[in-house]
């Protein structure tokens, strides 16, 4: 529990897009991913991830689908829009820049 | 609605399933890792965390949830205040009373002084006045000098002058009278209004010699010709010569300054009225598109002081000066206008005040529900919508209603109004879209305004104090607010109960002044003398005659006590002057000596009811070949004659001709020019020995009704085409001299009233609920063997400090702005200490009043009741 960090202010929106372009998946799918792929460490918010997911959704760059789950349960799946996969780009390299330049600051002296 | 309804409830629907979903997922993966079903749900369920917080938050994600917030706050709102009935009646009244009080007295401000005047460039039109020695007055300009800046001036577009008119008018078999204007060419063009009818007059009618033509209002159109078109071309018969009616004008037309004029005619000045005429023109001139009036007047001084060299008897001394249309109009209303407007804002602001308070104690009783809201989830910012909304709820409610009251207010006071009501542009005052959207706004301002005290005590801190401090209502910080708001509250009625007194005193004092004569059982008949003659003197006889023949008649009616005359009637605006002195000393400057003079009939202080303080008044002996006489009021006999017997000293005059007069009497003096203003000096000189067209016929009478028309009738029969103008009874004359600061001290009156109401009632809110919050503290001391004297003492106590605090700083309040006040006080000056004095016992008293009531509840705990309370 201890080694887990918590967001960044403003990444999460992005780290939804990221986990979405390997293809649909429910909320509580996201929040799994997301963490599987942090290697344990990114812990997403149930409060902060489904106001998020209306959120993308509202904005037009995620959709939502309902349909049934691997364990025959009707779940809303969550898609990129071609919308969300050109802001997803944007994201991307505005984050590369941000660590290099982040990595520039705080290098070993 | 519907549809966005329908859908936030599939939307919620949805959330919810997809977060159940959710929680099963979470559940199942639990149980993968070993846990048992059910521990793995509960811990799932408990880290999840704040379910229906996360539900809000993602609803407000979505665009359409302010509006949802906004229409369930509102439904909330209404069903809150549903349930507290009383409270929200009075804070609608409080509201509706203090916005309709703005509303009505805005439009009026709003149409009287802001509005432009309705005419094309409005702001470009001003009036041009010579100013007079030493005190350099405005003052009407003598025709010469008009001729002189029409020709000279390079400031305005056009210049006009022009002259009221009275109009005998003789229409088949009866002779009426109206209110004539008599106009140079240009006039109808500077204001730029074009005719409804017809043409205006124009260059070639305004030559001496041209033929009679005239130009008339739409209403004597209606009157007299129908309205039809037929009128253009017909005569009218104007002082006893026919006029071509040549156009008519459209319904609103009038010269602000001169409301009522009905018919227009041509100034028509003669070569040499130039230099034999007074001054007698009222002029207006429309700038030039690129001047400022500081140019304008800057030129017209130029030109004054080139008339004061090349006609220095008549200009010596005189200037000139401009001053905007606008500002002459209402200039002489806009004090009183603002002060009741103040005065109207200051009951809106205690009313505001009330209306927070009340808001504030509910919020202490309220504060259990916000706390289980915050609790429960509810934002901070969440719960102050939530009072702001019914806050803007209740300033709505009361806009609305406080509109309606200005609505149907401000017309029904313009009614009953009496016809000469010094209320320039009245015509125009209507409570109109601006208004409307002046109440919106104040309505708003004012929600808001009460609105944030409450909500300002919301504090997330507190609030979780609150909750641990069980359900004691009200903390030390809401308390120290709500005092504030009462002492604010009992301030403001003080300075307001104190503008009211001032007034009312100063009305007393006026409705006390004697205007020397007696009102009673005296009516008085004003016209225009219609007598014509191949000459002046031929003229000034026939006249006389005319005034004799009328006055006999009278004389001889049934139910006719006494009868005479005087040129311009007292209390009726204005007296004529000239210069007068005494012939045994050298003649002083023209600019010093003289003063008022009045024309009357023998008999006429008889009738009046003005005692003769010594000689004699004018008999049937004084005629025009006798020795010339005169009788002076009091004033000028005091001035010019001190310590000496002024009976038969003889005196310079100058009216129609100059010489000297004989003085054979010393009338009291009376209040001529108005109750307000002091008594000037005044000669009268007879009727039959001096002439002039003015006429009014003072009747005193038994008192039956009858009298007017026989009196009318007997008119008619000594000169048929004689119209009169006006019949007043002097008592009406009388009152209408103090209508204004009647009308000023009712309505500062009202607002005083109301504002001592509302501050009684903030008193008796907040010391009642202070009692309420103590009851378990009054039951104790009871119980314990207080006497209930004491704790009715201690609850008075609180209540007269409030009351005494906001009594003080409504005293210093009052000190420092009723000076405002001065121009409508009459003999009262604004620090007057009785006024004070009162309004100080009558606010204590009220206020008392308003505490007594909670403290006898406090007396009458049942100890045991009240320890079991809670």
């Amino acid at each position: 529990m201890d080694d887990r960090i918590e967001l960044l202010q403003g990444t999460l929106d992005m780290l939804i897009l990221r986990t979405l372009r390997a293809g649909a998946q429910h909320g509580h799918g996201i929040g799994v991913a997301i963490r599987a792929s942090s290697r344990e460490v990114l812990q997403v918010e149930h409060g902060s991830l489904y106001p998020a997911l209306h959120r993308l959704r509202k904005e037009g760059l995620i959709e939502g689908e309902w349909r049934l789950s691997e364990n025959k349960q009707r779940a809303r799946y969550y898609r990129l829009t071609a919308k969300g996969r050109k802001k997803l780009q944007a994201e991307e390299s505005r984050w590369r820049r941000m660590v290099e330049a982040i990595g520039l600051v705080m290098r070993p002296v | 609605m519907r549809f966005w309804q329908w859908r936030r409830s599939r939307e919620d629907r949805e959330l919810a399933e997809e977060l159940q979903f959710h929680l099963a997922e979470e559940t199942r993966l639990r149980t993968g890792r070993g846990q048992e079903p059910e521990a793995a749900h509960r811990s799932a369920l408990r880290d999840f965390g704040n379910l229906t917080r996360t539900q809000e938050m993602a609803r407000e994600a979505w665009a359409w949830s302010a509006l949802e917030r906004l229409s369930q706050d509102l439904r909330f709102s209404i069903r809150m205040l549903r349930k507290s009935p009383a409270f929200a009646a009075l804070a609608v009244t409080a509201l509706a009373l203090g916005i309709g009080a703005t509303t009505g007295v805005y439009s009026v401000v709003n149409s009287v002084l802001l509005r432009r005047l309705p005419f094309p460039h409005a702001d470009r039109l001003v009036v041009v006045w010579e100013t007079q020695p030493p005190t350099g007055k405005p003052n009407v300009v003598q025709t010469g000098n008009f001729l002189v800046w029409r020709e000279r001036n390079r400031s305005f577009e056009r210049i006009a002058a022009t002259e009221s008119l009275p109009v005998n008018l003789e229409t088949g078999g009866d002779a009426v009278q109206i209110r004539g204007l008599r106009v140079t060419a240009g006039f109808f063009e500077i204001l730029g209004t074009p005719p409804l009818l017809g043409r205006i007059i124009r260059k070639e009618d305004d030559v001496a010699g041209a033929p009679a033509v005239a130009v008339l209002s739409y209403g004597f159109w209606q009157r007299q010709f129908g309205g039809s078109d037929q009128a253009l071309g017909r005569h009218v018969i104007v002082q006893g010569r026919a006029c071509e009616v040549i156009g008519v004008m459209p319904p609103d037309f009038r010269l602000p300054t001169q409301p009522g004029i009905d018919l227009y005619a041509p100034m028509q000045i003669y070569p040499r009225a130039a230099e034999l005429d007074g001054r007698n023109y009222f002029v207006v001139a429309r700038l030039r598109p690129s001047l400022s009036l500081r140019d304008a007047d800057a030129e017209m001084r130029r030109i004054a002081a080139q008339t004061a060299k090349e006609r220095p008897t008549l200009n010596t001394g005189w200037s000139a000066t401009v001053t905007p249309l606008l500002e002459q109009t209402v200039g002489e209303t806009r004090p009183a206008l603002l002060v009741v407007m103040g005065t109207a804002a200051l009951v809106l602001l205690i009313a505001c005040a009330n209306v927070a308070n009340l808001l504030l104690l509910r919020a202490a009783g309220r504060r259990r529900e916000m706390n289980v809201r915050a609790a429960l989830g509810a934002g901070r910012w969440r719960l102050v919508h939530q009072l702001l909304t019914e806050s803007t709820l209740l300033a709505v409610a009361g806009g609305l209603l406080g509109f309606l009251l200005a609505y149907w207010g401000v017309p029904a006071i313009l009614r009953i109004l009496p016809a000469g009501f010094p209320l320039p542009r009245r015509e125009e005052i209507a409570v109109d879209r601006a208004a409307l959207g002046f109440t919106a706004v104040v309505s708003l301002a004012c929600g808001l305004l009460f609105g944030l005290f409450p909500a300002w005590q919301i504090d997330r801190a507190r609030l979780q104090e609150g909750l641990r401090a069980g359900g004691r209502h009200g903390t030390a910080g809401n308390r120290r607010v709500r005092n504030v708001l009462v002492i604010a509250e009992v301030g403001l009625a003080m300075l307001l109960v104190i503008g009211a007194g001032l007034m009312v005193h100063s009305f007393v004092l006026l409705r006390h002044v004697d205007p020397g004569f007696r009102a009673d059982h005296l009516v008085s008949f004003r016209m225009l003398l219609m007598a014509s003659a191949p000459d002046l003197p031929q003229l000034r006889a026939r006249r006389a005659l005319l005034a004799r023949e009328m006055i006999d008649g009278v004389r001889t009616l049934p139910g006719v006590r006494s009868a005479g005359s005087i040129h311009l009637l007292p209390l009726s605006g204005g007296n004529s002057g000239s210069w007068y002195s005494r012939a045994d000393r050298p003649a002083p400057p023209p600019a010093q000596g003289g003063g008022d003079v009045s024309l009357i009939s023998d008999g006429y202080f008889r009738t009046m009811g003005i005692p003769i303080l010594a000689g004699r008044e004018f008999d049937e002996h004084d005629q025009a070949g006798t020795p010339s006489v005169a009788v002076i009021n009091q004033t000028l006999a005091r001035r010019v004659y001190p310590g000496e017997d002024p009976i038969g000293k003889r005196m310079r005059v100058t009216w129609d001709r100059t010489d000297e007069v004989e003085i054979v009497g010393v009338a009291a003096d009376i209040h001529h020019n108005g109750l307000r203003t002091a008594p000037d000096p005044c000669l009268f000189l007879p009727n039959a020995q001096r002439s002039t067209g003015a006429f009014a016929l003072v009747v005193r009478t038994d008192g039956s009704p009858a009298i007017t028309e026989a009196v009318r009738r007997r008119i008619r029969q000594v000169n048929p085409s004689q119209g009169i103008w006006e019949i007043q009874n002097m008592e009406d004359v009388v009152a209408a001299d103090t209508a204004e600061p009647a009308l000023e001290t009712s309505v500062i009156s009202i607002f005083g009233f109301l504002a001592l109401v509302l501050a009684c009632f903030g008193i008796y809110a907040v010391v009642s609920h202070s009692v309420e919050q103590r009851v378990r503290e009054m039951g104790i001391r009871l119980a314990l063997g207080a006497a209930p004297g004491a704790v009715l003492r201690q609850v008075l106590g609180e209540g007269l400090l409030l009351a005494g605090s906001g009594i003080a700083a409504g005293c210093i309040a009052a000190l420092a702005l009723t000076r405002y006040l001065t121009s409508l006080l009459y003999a009262v000056q604004p620090t007057d200490p009785p006024v004070y004095l009162a309004v100080a016992l009558i606010l204590t008293t009220a206020t008392l009043a308003g505490c007594y009531f909670p403290a006898r509840r406090a007396t009458r705990v049942d100890p045991a009741m009240a320890l079991r309370e809670e």
